[in-house]
């Protein structure tokens, strides 16, 4: 039965592309034959290229056979600049040829010949054709293509080679030669507004389970990177969610005191309120409580790390110096065309990397604006603050609301409670001539909390808890005023 | 008038030398690999054989490993045009006359050709 079992096992060919082993699960089958399509400027042809350095740095051998596409020269220029390419790879390990002019004299028999000769006089591993589009215009019909397409992965599966099949067709419809071949990989470049973010989607992988839906991925220096989306990738977190043990403090005694000595650990909470109300202060506390055994993490998007550093130190707090130690680290992500995604993964990567226990995320509009669907924001969140839970951080997310006084709390995402343990909503309150600062806890989960207002201040030492705030009505409209003496007589 | 045998791959450079070539008033013989390249240059003595590397069926260094071993071909210039690295092609085939590396400026391979085609 074991034997049995061992011999169903598909053998697979990772694309060692970091993201996309992870939505192929695992890779590519070894001697299956896969399309990636997409229109041109996708990025096919540096998709291939990286899957090819990848697979001969690993030991591999791989040719590169292409039909009508730009001149391997040009190609070589083009893909030396990136990380992943080797110059001493070529031709040894991997070798380009063009197949055009076979394909031209000899049609798609002499195509095919020219694909089994090349892989087995270069022992090759692996395959691209690049140009698939123009085998499909000229053969003579739609049951000889496919028949070619049948015949190409008889031999790739016999000489174990796995083969991709570039094409620039359109994405749509499911075409003839998709039903012979092992997986269909789609890639798009969609404009969003006025920006676009490249996706990757994968089809069809027979014999194998695969990340579904569209994920996002780059073209950077160092090749190609794909973030599968976060949703479906942590849909079940990657470890089991613990229940609560301890408290973690706030680094806010008067705080800690209101809300049963801390937050709960491996919880997220929610401090939201207007710009320049403390909190990032408040997160900076937070964070200054970080110790070797319990590190902390800063993930922010507004204030560069030398101004949090600089703003720490007028508190009295030693953030440059945690940092220094490696207790703290700062993960600043400045604002431009981000991806949901990317970001998601360099979060969680993050935590993981140092085992964060306490992490400060300043502040979600961060990762709002960089959703090219906003519909997703609240999904994400909640996968995120899963997974967070599970590898054990203790999150505080800041989340500016839009008016800094006014009848109403802007929120700028749905159902946000339901995503948080632990809220607190911070507000500036006229009264009585001079403004104050006032805290309203509104949720600590699964514990008891002070539920009366309370009014703060910020002061050289940070955060300080003042007491009640009492004898107003409408506070957290932000005009507060004394209730109406009782009737006299009663 | 000189012969030149290019042998190349790549139907679109392929074409464009040709071209250039024949403008600047060379006979030329084509060849799409090295197999080809072998069977020209039995049919048809050249004066200089420009060879890319990386080709089907047969590549540069072996069509021109297989000119040099032939006394009845052997003294014939061979010009290596390739993006392989000179150093690794020297590891597979070090009797070429002269190499490019690509992309090149058409200018300079044309100089190079007349050069070597005149010496």
């Amino acid at each position: 039965m074991e034997s049995e079992q061992h011999s169903q096992h598909l053998e697979r060919v990772p694309s060692g592309i970091s993201g996309l082993d992870a939505i192929l699960q695992g890779g590519f089958l070894k001697g299956g034959v896969y399309i990636v399509q997409g229109v041109p400027g996708t990025g096919k042809t540096v998709l291939a290229n990286h899957i090819c350095f990848n697979h001969v740095a690993r030991g591999g051998r791989a040719a590169y056979l292409t039909l009508l596409a730009e001149s391997h020269a040009r190609m070589l220029q083009h893909l030396r600049p990136m990380a992943f390419f080797d110059d001493t790879a070529i031709p040894d390990r991997l070798y380009y040829a063009s197949a055009y002019s076979t394909l031209e004299e000899q049609g798609l028999r002499g195509l095919l010949d020219l694909i089994r000769h090349e892989i087995r006089g270069q022992t090759a591993s692996l395959l691209v054709l690049d140009g698939f589009v123009v085998a499909g215009l000229t053969a003579p019909s739609e049951r000889e293509f496919k028949k070619f397409v049948y015949e190409v992965q008889i031999h790739a599966n016999v000489m174990n080679c796995t083969v991709l099949l570039l094409t620039s067709n359109e994405p749509g419809p499911v075409r003839a030669e998709h039903t012979i071949v092992d997986g269909v990989i789609e890639l798009d470049d969609r404009l969003f507004d006025h920006r676009t973010e490249r996706g990757l989607q994968i089809r069809k992988h027979r014999g194998s389970g695969f990340l579904r839906g569209v994920h996002p991925f780059r073209i950077t220096t160092t090749g190609i990177v794909a973030f599968p989306r976060i949703e479906v990738a942590f849909a079940s977190p990657s470890r089991r969610d613990l229940p609560p043990r301890d408290r973690v403090s706030t680094g806010v005694a008067s705080l800690d005191a209101l809300i049963g000595g801390g937050l709960i650990d491996a919880t997220t909470s929610v401090v939201m309120g207007p710009t320049g109300i403390g909190k990032t202060t408040f997160g900076l506390q937070f964070l200054a409580r970080s110790r070797q055994e319990e590190p902390g993490l800063l993930f922010g998007f507004y204030e560069t790390p030398e101004r949090l550093k600089a703003k720490a130190e007028a508190l009295g707090l030693d953030v440059a110096g945690l940092e220094a130690s490696g207790t703290v680290e700062i993960v600043w992500q400045p604002q431009g065309e981000n991806v949901l995604d990317e970001l998601g993964h360099r979060l969680l990567s993050a935590v993981r990397r140092r085992g964060v226990r306490r992490l400060f995320l300043d502040g979600l509009g961060g990762l709002i604006e960089s959703a090219v669907h906003p519909g997703r924001i609240s999904r994400f969140l909640s996968v995120l603050s899963n997974e967070l839970r599970a590898l054990g951080a203790t999150t505080v997310y800041s989340v500016e609301t839009r008016d800094i006084v006014g009848p109403t709390v802007q929120v700028p995402i749905d159902g946000i409670s339901s995503l948080v343990e632990g809220m607190m909503v911070l507000r500036y309150v006229e009264a009585q001539g001079r403004t104050h600062r006032v805290l309203s806890i509104t949720k600590i989960r699964d514990s008891a909390f002070a539920p009366e207002l309370q009014a703060f201040s910020i002061t050289s030492g940070g955060w300080e808890i003042i007491g009640p705030f009492q004898g107003y009505e409408a506070v957290l409209s932000g005009s507060a005023h004394m209730p109406p003496p009782p009737p006299e007589g009663r | 008038m000189k012969t030149i045998l290019l042998v190349e791959d790549e139907f679109g450079i392929a074409g464009v030398l040709t071209v250039l070539l024949e403008d600047a008033g060379y006979r030329v013989l084509s060849a799409g690999n090295g197999r080809e390249g072998l069977e020209q240059l039995a049919a048809n003595r050249p004066n200089v054989v420009v060879t890319d590397y990386m080709m089907p069926l047969m590549d540069g260094a072996a069509m021109a490993q297989a000119i040099r071993a032939d006394p009845a071909f052997q003294d014939i210039p061979i010009i290596m045009m390739t993006s392989v690295r000179e150093d690794i092609v020297r590891q597979h085939f070090a009797g070429y006359t002269a190499y490019m590396r690509k992309p090149f400026q058409t200018e300079a391979l044309l100089d190079l050709i007349a050069r070597i085609a005149e010496s």
